[in-house]
């Protein structure tokens, strides 16, 4: 009986190879996701602490107690890096979570806003605004709420973004077979980051105001993180010559 | 064939990694570190399965070829993003099936893959149902499965991923890729005992 000729090895194509001999540079390895999301918290705690040290803590702190106030938000910051730890795995293609994991998740961040605002509500439902307000504009954002909520609004928006922009160089290397997914979820963590931090400066706890105004924020950087996440994802594997 | 491998707590949870994939491992350490030889020993080993895995996917089409050498290049623009936490095969599987699905995403051509899947040239019989009937009539009552349950069953029987690492590349639960290949192998074990009373 002849013996079966070992099958020679395959071997990658001229241009293949020589497209990667020209690229070789050693390089380090990425770290793993959980890694990875704890490197998102100096940059969050450093948004963060620009927005208190800018508009300071509500006024009725006190009332509120401090479960209410840092317990609450330290709660909200703990969902913020989970979902950014999801937002990693999702950009692994070994590593992706079940797609319930991702669901849950982003149930329970929003039921957590959502029992978080209306606790702090009952508690206190407006604090004094702050001390650098002149006393005109206070009997104008009194009498017209909308004006808060649009300064609200616009202020956790910018700082969110400023967020999403610094976690999008981290995740640069995201290798998401959904980019916008991903994107999402590390746009409603920074979000939600945010939100953890201007729920404690923000004195105003009305629902309308803070599910409204706050929320808007938070919807607003999930569809930056996502677009963006759909961007850095086209550019890394856009497949040559055969877009439509 | 299936690769023996030993067990190794990883992220909490024992995951099975083989020996294969330890040798795999260095090489990928020494390609992260700028060896050509490495990444030829990583292509030598991983491209005839990617190969077939792809063609199972793009329904045997001829783009399977171009999204290998997309997938070998996508590896080595992202190859600091690898993380040794990580199975080399699995994740080299996982960024092929990410090639295909922004490949299919990006040409519009999903229609066409489905409409191709009952002509796979290449399709690969799990070494489970090799006794079941001959190729041909395995090949024919696999494309009658549903594709999610084609994929597991072969990621499974035919290149031998565990089901935690098949929920990876999948973003499924393992309970869930146990699921889809068990009912898979189910559905194939039915239709082909039908086929054999129907020719008796």
């Amino acid at each position: 009986m002849m013996d079966q000729l070992p099958k020679p090895p395959e071997v990658p194509p001229e241009a293949l190879l020589r497209a990667i001999a020209e690229d070789l540079a050693p390089v380090r390895p990425s770290p793993r996701p959980l890694h990875l999301a704890l490197r998102m918290v100096p940059f969050a705690l450093l948004v963060s602490s620009l927005i208190l040290l800018a508009i300071g803590p509500r006024g009725d702190s006190a009332i509120l107690g401090p479960l209410l106030t840092w317990g609450a938000s330290a709660a909200q910051f703990v969902f913020a890096i989970a979902i950014i730890w999801i937002a990693a795995h999702e950009s692994t293609p070994a590593g992706k979570l079940p797609r319930q994991v991702v669901y849950v998740a982003a149930a329970a961040a929003s039921l957590v806003v959502v029992a978080v605002t209306l606790s702090t509500f009952s508690t206190s439902p407006a604090g004094p605004l702050p001390g650098f307000v002149p006393p005109r504009v206070a009997v104008l954002l009194h009498d017209s709420p909308w004006i808060v909520g649009f300064a609200c609004g616009i202020g956790s928006t910018m700082a969110g973004g400023v967020l999403v922009l610094l976690f999008s160089g981290l995740f640069s290397n995201s290798l998401a077979t959904r980019p916008a997914i991903a994107g999402a979820l590390y746009g409603a963590g920074a979000g939600l980051a945010i939100n953890a931090t201007w729920r404690i400066a923000c004195p105003f706890s009305n629902p309308w105001h803070a599910l409204g105004a706050h929320g808007a924020a938070i919807i607003t950087t999930v569809i930056l993180g996502a677009l963006i996440g759909r961007f850095l994802g086209n550019r890394r594997l856009h497949i040559g010559g055969r877009r439509s | 064939m299936f690769e023996t491998g030993h067990k190794q707590a990883s992220r909490g949870k024992e995951v099975s990694v083989s020996e294969g994939d330890q040798e795999l491992r260095a090489q990928m350490i020494r390609y992260q570190g700028g060896s050509l030889e490495a990444f030829q020993e990583i292509y030598a080993r991983l491209a005839p399965g990617v190969r077939r895995y792809l063609s199972l996917l793009a329904g045997g089409s001829a783009i399977a070829d171009d999204l290998l050498q997309e997938t070998f290049l996508q590896m080595h623009r992202s190859r600091a993003a690898y993380n040794l936490a990580y199975a080399v095969k699995p994740w080299v599987f996982g960024m092929a099936r990410n090639v295909f699905l922004m490949n299919r995403r990006a040409a519009r051509r999903w229609a066409a893959v489905h409409e191709s899947r009952e002509d796979l040239p290449d399709f690969p019989v799990p070494p489970e149902a090799d006794r079941l009937g001959s190729q041909d009539e395995i090949r024919r009552c696999m494309a009658h499965l549903s594709r999610d349950q084609v994929e597991a069953l072969l990621l499974h029987h035919q290149w031998g991923f565990s089901f935690e690492e098949i929920a990876g590349m999948l973003g499924i639960s393992a309970a869930a890729a146990r699921a889809r290949a068990s009912r898979g192998m189910a559905d194939l074990r039915v239709a082909l005992n039908g086929l054999q009373r129907a020719r008796a």
